[in-house]
């Protein structure tokens, strides 16, 4: 059914049509519409599901982490700061191999404090063993959470289903609704490949010797490896059923694109409105958006970037003394003699806005520039403010 | 899973051992070690008769009511006289009471006994092995009635006798109706028959029958109550009606016809105590306007606070500092002369002092005055002899060397600090307590004895501790506020039942105060903090990191044992002595100790 939703909403109920058993979340902004709404179904019936309500993020990992040690399919959302706290917990999610699924609305951190989308959340998470899943509207936060359930659950790995800060988390859109029969033909019940069980009791997450660490620490490696065919196989079947599928990337006029833009989030649908226009002014570009950054696609950015000259990375985010992240990883993906010439800018953190005219420009300054800086440049930076 | 998905082997090698955490002896590492030891809760320390408070919320929190009222009954046999009178020093000390408000002990008591009463539940007090032994008491007041009702359960045989043509003393003839009906307080009294209690009334006893009492007695109690009036020491003095005997004459039915009042006259009523404020409030429920004068602050006064507040909501006046100098007759009534008094700061006694304020008096007219400043005993062999061989304890005084040749104990109002119904019963209950060790074991056994089943560090003993019930098991070690692990609390409410508004209660002496309901009484009892037992909450067994702690009953929320103590075992085998279960406790029911080797 077709409903207007809020992006907060989409993912909510996503949660309740996978029959979601316990959610425990700490409200943050813009998180907390996500999980209000969640705890409103708990309260009322409609999802048969147990809200725990906990002092911390700290806590709330903690706690889904157990409920999925029971068994049970599990879900929380956090944002910023409440990610950053989970940190620990996120590592102990993935090296347990439990198939959580969270929802994380990109928020800059403080100080100072800003509310807004800024992807550096997220990425400071990179290495916890978490996928990660970014998307740009609200049916595809909706489709993306059903679709990280069976990845999760094949793969017995936490997913992050990462979304914008009030770009998309606030932000009503019509989404089409799948009825709980057609989610349960594509989500089945949780079948734990193990769980604590008192009836059948032994050892969960004990001490892991020199002599078998880092094989676990392979195995999550060789799971992660997996991912990608196994997530395409799966939206094969989501395809078939509901229609609609979103690809690892997804690419966007970049059939003999010269210039390809590669862009995450909703600044990607901004971006499409830029490409159309310049299009039509008789420029070869195109957009590959990032939609799975872990694992990361390499061979498919490899296929998907295999003719352009130059590619224009925009990072919402920095890696402090680097530039932007999404184009270090880009770089080495492509990293080789035929690599495109690679031009990074970071723009729109903190909530900035990243308009058509943002996309123009930085398509126009690399078409004339012909190598690209070492660094990141920063785009939209008043600089006179830093002199003061 | 589809065709597709399994060609892609997932790899899962994980820290997960066939092995269980049982083979995981971690108690080995313990130097510390937890254990229940459930400790005493200073409701039950303030409750002059003992009860076991705690328990008895506990109980009524999970609707076993009837358990509720055998546990009230091990230590009071007269719950619906307390639950509507006691001035309850038990919710004084609730712990409860620093976080936000005291739980409403007193009314929950009643609501037990009003619903065991309503189940016509019968006597559930058993008589224990018959001793052989006669006990003679004079005075069927709440010490009279106690004490034979604790030898009778001690198996002593009991003869009460009373000089009123029907048994309760003050209970019934000068507690007003309004506050006690009748037919509670006679049930009370059939409980107590129903032990093999023989009541004799209108037969008073005398010096020369404790004289010959060892023909057929053991010993004999004397609980005569303090049932004479204290004069006023004014000139006119032979003018005033005597309190106490107008409230057994409205207790009797007489109505205001009959009474030197008419309705719509006026009275004047002096004094600061309950008696005061009773038979100001039955004047009023005569028809007639009282007005209390008293010679300190209504602050000052000695009645229950929220009797004097009920009182004065009902239209008594209470004319402060106020001494009375005279009382003279004039045309259709009285004149009271008085003189006006001030604070002079706190006395040696600790309350607040007065003195005249200059010359000034002032009169005061109504149509009858009547005197209700106290009452002492009525004759000197009621109270014990200026004797240096007489054992004085808290609430009685023994004689066990009485010139009577058998023992003579002395309790209820005349020998007690407080004068108040529950302190008759501790009354009742430390002279029973200190004859059958006097019996049993020796005069010299009976401090002893005494000092074993007193609860807590204050001085109301507890008959279950005495006989050597579950109850023994806990530590004296009262509970205070900062035992309590108040994270598990959350602010809530205190009620009572609804009341008969004033104007309403002023036109009959139908009782005022209305019962909890049953949702009312679950809700405030699940108030109460507990205080040093456990009421199987399961935090031990939920948050011990090692799974150490077992349930040795099994319990749905709905099919609660009523076995007393805790129902929980700690593994030594696992518990690692890190003391989670000790600080999660709720009510301080567990302790943590070094290890002994």
């Amino acid at each position: 059914m077709r409903e207007v939703l809020e992006g907060s909403q989409a993912v909510a109920e996503a949660v309740r049509l996978a029959r979601v058993k316990v959610v425990s979340a700490y409200p943050i902004t813009p998180q907390t519409h996500i999980v209000e709404e969640l705890a409103k179904y708990c309260a009322d019936g409609s999802l048969d599901g147990k809200f725990i309500c906990v002092e911390s993020e700290h806590s709330a990992m903690a706690s889904v982490i157990g409920a999925e040690s029971g068994g049970m399919r599990s879900f929380t959302a956090s944002s910023s700061h409440g990610l950053a706290l989970m940190h620990e917990m996120l590592h102990w999610a993935a090296g347990a191999r439990l198939p959580i699924v969270m929802a994380e609305v990109n928020r800059a951190l403080g100080p100072g404090w800003n509310l807004w989308v800024d992807q550096t959340d997220s990425l400071s998470q990179r290495d916890t063993g978490w996928l990660q899943f970014y998307c740009s509207d609200g049916q595809e936060v909706m489709d993306t959470t059903l679709l990280a359930y069976r990845l999760a659950e094949i793969l017995n790995l936490p997913v992050m289903v990462v979304m914008d800060a009030f770009f998309l988390s606030h932000t009503y859109e019509p989404v089409d609704v799948p009825s709980q029969a057609e989610a349960d033909a594509f989500l089945p019940p949780y079948e734990p490949k193990f769980l604590m069980d008192t009836g059948n009791p032994y050892a969960l997450n004990e001490v892991a010797p020199i002599n078998v660490y880092m094989e676990m620490r392979r195995s999550i490696q060789q799971a992660m490896e997996a991912a990608p065919g196994i997530y395409q196989a799966i939206e094969d079947e989501f395809y078939r059923q509901f229609g609609r599928r979103y690809g690892l990337v997804e690419p966007y006029r970049c059939e003999d694109a010269d210039i390809v833009f590669v862009m995450v989030g909703t600044a990607a649908a901004t971006a499409r409105v830029a490409i159309d226009s310049l299009r039509a002014e008789g420029e070869k570009v195109g957009l590959l958006r990032l939609r799975m950054f872990r694992p990361f696609p390499a061979a498919a950015f490899r296929a998907g970037l295999a003719n352009a000259k130059k590619v224009v990375v925009l990072d919402r985010n920095c890696s402090f003394g680097v530039g932007g992240i999404f184009a270090q990883e880009l770089k080495a993906a492509l990293y080789g003699p035929a690599a495109p010439k690679l031009y990074s800018y970071v723009a729109g953190m903190g909530g900035r806005d990243v308009t058509v005219d943002t996309i123009r420009t930085l398509y126009a300054m690399t078409r004339d520039q012909d190598e690209p800086a070492h660094e990141s440049l920063w785009f939209g930076v008043h600089e006179e403010m830093l002199r003061s | 899973m589809s065709n597709n998905l399994n060609a892609f082997p997932v790899s899962l090698f994980f820290p997960k051992s066939s092995t269980s955490t049982v083979a995981n002896k971690t108690g080995t590492w313990s130097f510390m070690r937890p254990c229940y030891l459930e400790k005493t809760a200073p409701c039950s320390v303030h409750c002059p008769c003992g009860q076991d408070i705690p328990r008895i919320e506990m109980l009524v929190s999970r609707g076993q009511i009837i358990a509720a009222w055998r546990t009230i009954l091990a230590e009071n046999p007269l719950p619906g006289t307390c639950g509507r009178v006691c001035f309850h020093p038990c919710e004084k000390a609730c712990n409860r009471g620093e976080f936000d408000e005291a739980v409403s002990i007193n009314a929950i008591e009643r609501y037990v006994d009003d619903t065991a009463r309503a189940a016509s539940i019968s006597a559930p007090v058993a008589k224990g092995r018959a001793k052989g032994k006669r006990i003679a008491i004079a005075g069927s007041g709440p010490a009279g009635l106690a004490a034979s009702y604790f030898l009778a359960m001690l198996g002593y045989e009991c003869d009460i006798f009373e000089a009123a043509g029907e048994p309760g003393g003050v209970l019934r003839y000068g507690i007003p109706a309004y506050r006690l009906p009748n037919d509670v307080l006679d049930r009370e009294i059939a409980r107590i028959r129903a032990l093999g209690v023989d009541i004799h009334c209108s037969r008073a006893v005398d010096p020369a029958f404790i004289g010959s009492a060892k023909k057929t007695y053991d010993a004999v109690f004397l609980s005569c109550g303090n049932g004479a009036s204290m004069k006023l020491g004014v000139p006119g003095e032979e003018l005033a009606v005597d309190g106490l005997a107008f409230l057994r004459r409205a207790k009797n039915g007489d109505t205001a016809q009959a009474m030197p009042v008419k309705p719509h006259g006026s009275a004047i009523v002096v004094g600061g105590g309950n008696s005061a404020i009773d038979v100001a409030r039955s004047l009023l429920r005569q028809g007639v306007s009282p007005t209390i004068v008293y010679r300190r602050r209504r602050e000052d006064m000695p009645a229950f606070e929220h009797e004097v507040a009920r009182a004065l909501e009902e239209g008594v006046r209470i004319v402060e500092l106020r001494a009375p100098l005279a009382l003279a007759r004039v045309d259709g009534g009285i004149e009271l002369k008085v003189r006006k008094m001030r604070p002079a700061g706190i006395g040696a006694d600790g309350r607040m002092r007065v003195v005249p304020d200059g010359d000034a008096t002032e009169v005061i007219s109504a149509e009858a005055l009547y005197s209700a400043i106290g009452a002492a005993h009525a004759e000197s062999w009621m109270v014990p002899p200026d004797d240096a061989r007489v054992a004085r304890m808290s609430h009685s005084a023994a004689f066990w060397d009485a010139p009577a040749g058998i023992p003579v104990l002395y309790g209820g109002d005349p020998v007690n600090e407080d004068e108040s119904v529950a302190d008759a019963i501790a009354s009742g209950k430390q002279a029973a307590i200190a004859l059958d060790a006097f019996f049993e074991k020796g005069a010299a056994s009976v401090n002893a004895e005494i000092a074993r089943c007193t609860v807590g560090d204050g001085t109301s003993l507890s008959m279950e501790i005495y006989l050597g019930g579950p109850r023994a098991k806990r530590t004296g070690r009262v509970v205070s506020f900062k035992d309590i692990n108040t994270d598990y609390f959350s602010p809530s409410e205190k009620t009572r039942g609804a009341s008969v508004p004033p104007e309403r209660a002023i036109a009959s002496f139908e009782e005022i105060e209305s019962p909890l309901d049953a949702a009312g009484a679950t809700l405030q009892a699940e108030r109460c903090f507990n205080c040093g037992i456990c009421n199987d909450c399961d935090n031990c067994r939920t948050y011990c990191p090692e799974a150490a702690v077992a349930a040795l009953r099994a319990g749905r929320q709905d099919d609660w044992s009523t076995e007393a103590g805790p129902a929980r075992e700690i593994s030594s085998d696992y518990c690692k002595g890190c003391g989670i279960c000790v600080a999660e406790c709720p009510r301080c029911a567990m302790i943590i100790e070094e290890q002994q080797s």
